[in-house]
């Protein structure tokens, strides 16, 4: 694959805040042209240090790869991307209109296409009819949708958003969700920061998971969660005797039920236990093929294998084992 | 440039979203209203229509053109403008900054293809806005009341504009600084306005000693004139006394042709030692008094000369001869150190000499070093905001 099928392509970042705070500890990590791409983590994993770097607000101590084809804190690059941060503020003397055409305007924007755009935009995030009232008026959500207008003003190629669900109701969320969608259905590269997993399940097509520093597992979900796949069959009455043999656990299921695990992909396998079952008449009451959920992926990477603990919030402090 | 377009628009956006920006606007309207009322007359100044006799101020004493000049540069800069006004702009302006680089506003402002020192360049000027557009509306309002009332039309009014504007950069610069730094608001007021009390003290300072090293030097010229009377007067008189002795005596020719020492004045005229003693205690207060403005002058150099920036406007705006024409209070009173002295040196000479001695420092210490200091500081800013990670 050339390099610039890749939107981001980073190698080596490392972050030091201070000689003390190791923030990011050789970050490696690709995202591809038209995907949506998911960035999860604990709290102080280094989420914001990377997705700020990417966006120059933050100096990286070391950093190689590109952005869009260019290297990494490359300013005029920028023009291409839109970026919603998180816990972002607008001056508050501005109205919503004003919020995305000042910071089109920052972008670059010629005066005529930001006119085009903006109310486009204002009407695709559900905010046409507030364009004219001022930020300090918005509720925390729709600030969030002014948000997402005014990183999608200058037409991005690649879209970076920090918690774009943050303080949206369900119904906010799933627009949301429909304009990343939409976004990726135009070519559009979105790099989500999210903490809601489900969410992040819903439209990215690879994520990546960053624990203390560093990626600990990236890629589809389906590739991350391929060894997790297991069948599972549900019949009625108690658990047969022979069960071990075939390497199945039991473990009960509804009332009346026994649950019939076998902890591998292997379809193959499962016909003659079904076969078996059916031969001593046993109701078979399902056969479902079962796979980790992103949150069970998420807290597999972030729990210690030898302490079976959660890894703690916050950044690996230098010269500290963790 | 669509960028810096955007950023002016917005400056201006969040001024007239302040409510300060509008009183500070409606006080200056009021200032030039007041200023306004005010007319010379042949017997003094005329306020509406009660007439006022001031002797010191009427028509014959100074003209109309210069007396509304001297208002606008005095009161309407010297005062309202450069104190008043940029009190109020300062307390408007200082958080410009620390809400800029504050969490969540900032990254939205880094993440665009704009490079960080033309952003905080851009930012720093849109900051100075304020005062430009007070200065420039009271200063247009100003030149129509001179044009109007005092029938002259002076275009150098607008130079109140760079002028002020300026000025006030001298402590928008500091206050730029502390507020990135400390991202506080408060602190950056706070510091800003106990610096500026310090330079002003700092000039004020040296204001006294160069009128004190003034009024010394006319003092000891004055005593040496009278020194040099006496002396003349007593050596002419021992000559006289030397020619009638050598008239009765012809053989005494030697002690005739003798050079008169200061024995012979002292012995000639009694009050010469006093005078003598009094000359060098003169000659060493100017020595000390210039020895102490040389040192004020010395600490002045590398810090913003706020005042005398101020004063350059009046300096382009009268001219010489139209303040020779001008007595100010205390011009008649004669200056005398205790009821003894019989040194006698006027009020009129002093301010004239000590306002020779300031307008003697060129434009070029008044300004230049004043700039040089905000573009140390602004350099140490920008390369704060530059390096920082937000």
């Amino acid at each position: 694959m050339r390099s610039s099928e890749w939107a981001i392509d980073l190698t080596h970042v490392d972050k030091m805040y201070r000689g003390k705070i190791h923030a990011l500890r050789g970050i490696d990590m690709r995202v591809r042209r038209g995907e949506v791409f998911g960035l999860l983590g604990p709290n102080g994993a280094g989420k914001s240090t990377l997705v700020k770097i990417l966006m120059t607000v933050i100096s990286p101590t070391r950093a190689e790869g590109m952005v869009l084809d260019t290297p990494v804190g490359h300013k005029p690059t920028l023009a291409r991307l839109g970026y919603l941060p998180e816990h972002h503020r607008f001056p508050e003397y501005l109205t919503g209109g004003q919020v995305v055409d000042f910071y089109g305007a920052m972008a670059g924007v010629p005066g005529e296409d930001r006119r085009r755009r903006a109310p486009e935009l204002l009407e695709l995030v559900g905010m046409k009819e507030w364009a004219n009232t001022r930020v300090k008026q918005y509720s925390k959500g729709m600030r969030q949708r002014i948000g997402i207008a005014q990183a999608l003003i200058n037409d991005p190629d690649l879209v970076v958003l920090d918690e774009p669900t943050d303080g949206v109701d369900p119904v906010g969320r799933r627009d949301i969700r429909g304009m990343v969608q939409r976004l990726k259905e135009k070519g559009k590269t979105v790099f989500l920061n999210s903490h809601l997993l489900s969410e992040l399940e819903m439209v990215c097509d690879r994520v990546a998971i960053l624990v203390q520093g560093k990626v600990s597992s990236q890629g589809t979900i389906r590739d991350l969660t391929r060894d997790s796949l297991r069948y599972v069959i549900m019949v009625r009455g108690d658990a047969p005797a022979w069960t071990s043999e075939y390497g199945l656990r039991a473990a009960t299921g509804a009332p009346g039920t026994t649950m019939l695990v076998q902890p591998s992909d292997d379809a193959e396998a499962i016909q003659n236990v079904i076969d078996r079952l059916r031969s001593e008449a046993r109701v078979i009451v399902s056969v479902t093929p079962v796979r980790e959920s992103l949150e069970d992926l998420f807290m597999r990477a972030v729990t210690d294998p030898t302490t079976g603990r959660a890894a703690a919030p916050g950044a690996a402090l230098e010269g500290r084992a963790r | 440039m669509i960028q810096t377009w955007a950023m002016l628009v917005d400056a201006y956006r969040e001024l007239n979203a302040k409510k300060l920006f509008w009183i500070t606007l409606i006080l200056s309207g009021m200032v030039v209203t007041a200023f306004a009322m005010v007319g010379l007359t042949d017997k003094g100044i005329k306020v509406l229509v009660w007439d006022i006799p001031v002797p010191m101020f009427n028509k014959s004493m100074i003209e109309p053109a210069t007396f509304y000049k001297l208002i606008f540069s005095n009161l309407g800069i010297g005062f309202w403008l450069s104190w008043g006004a940029t009190i109020l702009a300062l307390i408007s302006t200082a958080g410009i900054f620390p809400d800029f680089v504050s969490s969540g506003s900032i990254e939205l402002t880094l993440s665009k293809p704009i490079s960080r020192l033309r952003l905080f360049l851009t930012k720093y000027a849109t900051g100075l806005l304020f005062v430009t557009l007070q200065v420039g509306v009271f200063s247009l309002a100003s030149f129509m009341i001179i044009g109007i009332r005092g029938g002259a039309w002076i275009p150098k009014v607008f130079l109140a504009v760079p002028i002020v504007v300026l000025f006030f950069s001298y402590l928008f610069c500091i206050c730029t600084l502390v507020g990135l730094v400390t991202r506080s608001t408060i602190a950056a007021l706070l510091v800003t306005v106990l610096l500026w009390l310090f330079f002003f003290g700092l000039n004020a300072t040296d204001a006294v000693f160069v009128q004190l090293r003034e009024n010394s030097t006319l003092r000891e010229k004055s005593i040496a004139t009278r020194v040099e009377n006496l002396e003349k007067r007593a050596t002419g008189r021992i000559l006289e006394k030397r020619q009638a002795a050598v008239d009765v005596d012809p053989s005494a020719t030697p002690a005739a042709d003798a050079p008169v020492t200061r024995e012979d004045l002292e012995a000639e005229n009694r009050l010469l030692p006093a005078q003598w003693k009094k000359l060098a205690d003169e000659r060493e207060s100017v020595a000390t008094w210039t020895k102490w403005s040389r040192i004020f002058y010395s600490i002045k150099t590398p810090l913003p000369k706020t005042a005398e920036t101020i004063d350059v406007l009046q300096r382009v705006l009268i001219s010489e001869s139209e303040m020779s024409k001008f007595r100010a209070p205390g011009d008649d009173d004669e200056v005398a150190i205790g009821e003894q002295d019989e040194v006698r040196v006027s009020g009129r000479e002093i301010r004239q000499s000590t306002e020779r001695a300031m307008k003697s420092r060129s434009l070029n210490w008044v300004i230049g070093t004043s700039v040089g200091f905000e573009l140390v500081i602004l350099s140490i800013a920008g390369w704060v905001f530059c390096r920082r990670d937000f």
